[in-house]
């Protein structure tokens, strides 16, 4: 009975250890990391064993969303079709893609996105700093962002900002979680 | 829909723009900040300084851009190095930055130049 006793305390203890290493290896996948631009391309890629899609891992932690702030330096815009542009930070230049065609979507949920989408349109624009938020994706073997929200930012101190708080999230939090 | 190509503005400091600096290249893609010293409506032709340095800045294609002497500007483009060895920068994106901490730019700098060698030299574990 101790034996058994043991031995269940022990599969407890080890399936607390492997729902541990689940969460704490999924515990960026719903957060909106924020990374500098040069990290963000770096990321692994690999395609998923369930879907047809990419997943994305920054030292072998999966994530899925990201915050990135920079200066818009390329904007291409295909009514109805998307809005392509390029935020640059300094280290390196993230394409980011938003979408504008689903306005004649039958889902409520997808006409309402539309609506959200086409009023970030006229804030993206060429040197404007703005701060996105999407999901990451792959495009012709690059990362690419799936912009689901943009702010502009005023303040001139808001990159330097972004900056020092990418590095210090880096090497305090996205660096020090367990694989 | 093609690819996106378009090269980062490597961030730098007015003093990495010296002859004798590895920034100092031809086509070389920067992106600096500085006081506006001189502009010509003219030419679109601008000086920018920090500290000693100085650089001149072609704004042609900047057309959104309301320049005033005084004011502190980032600009980010290519690094033209004429004959003299003088270099301009052919700006492409510009924006007008008053107000900004440039103790705390400058410091951000050398922090991020820390960040991205210590990622370099761990690529392993990226």
């Amino acid at each position: 009975m101790q034996q058994q006793g043991e031995g269940e305390g022990a599969n407890k203890n080890n399936n607390n250890n492997k729902a541990g290493s689940v969460s704490r290896s999924l515990s960026l996948q719903n957060t909106h990391v924020k990374l500098l631009a040069f990290d963000l391309l770096s990321l692994t890629q690999s395609p998923s064993a369930f879907t047809t899609t990419t997943s994305f891992c920054r030292r072998g932690i999966p994530l899925s969303r990201v915050e990135t702030l920079g200066t818009v330096t390329l904007r291409d815009l295909k009514p109805d079709r998307f809005l392509r542009f390029a935020l640059d930070d300094g280290t390196a230049c993230v394409p980011c893609i938003l979408w504008l065609n689903n306005r004649h979507s039958r889902s409520v949920a997808r006409r309402r996105r539309h609506e959200l989408a086409s009023r970030f349109v006229p804030l993206v624009t060429l040197g404007a700093v703005a701060r996105v938020r999407g999901r990451l994706a792959r495009y012709k073997g690059t990362v690419q962002v799936v912009v689901s929200d943009v702010v502009l930012e005023r303040d001139p101190n808001a990159e330097i900002l972004h900056r020092l708080d990418c590095i210090f999230l880096a090497r305090n939090c996205y660096n020090l979680l367990p694989k | 829909m093609t690819s996106l190509e378009i090269k980062s503005g490597a961030l730098v400091s007015l003093q990495d723009l010296r002859p004798s600096s590895p920034f100092f290249k031809q086509g070389a893609s920067v992106r600096i900040i500085g006081k506006l010293q001189e502009y010509s409506t003219e030419t679109g032709l601008a000086v920018i300084i920090d500290g000693d340095d100085i650089l001149k800045v072609n704004t042609e294609h900047l057309r959104d851009l309301t320049f005033e002497v005084g004011s502190v500007y980032q600009f980010i483009g290519e690094l033209l190095i004429q004959p003299d060895n003088e270099g301009v920068l052919q700006a492409r994106v510009g924006r007008n930055v008053d107000g900004i901490d440039l103790n705390l730019y400058h410091q951000s700098l050398l922090l991020l130049r820390q960040f991205q060698a210590s990622h370099l030299n761990n690529p392993a574990t990226m």
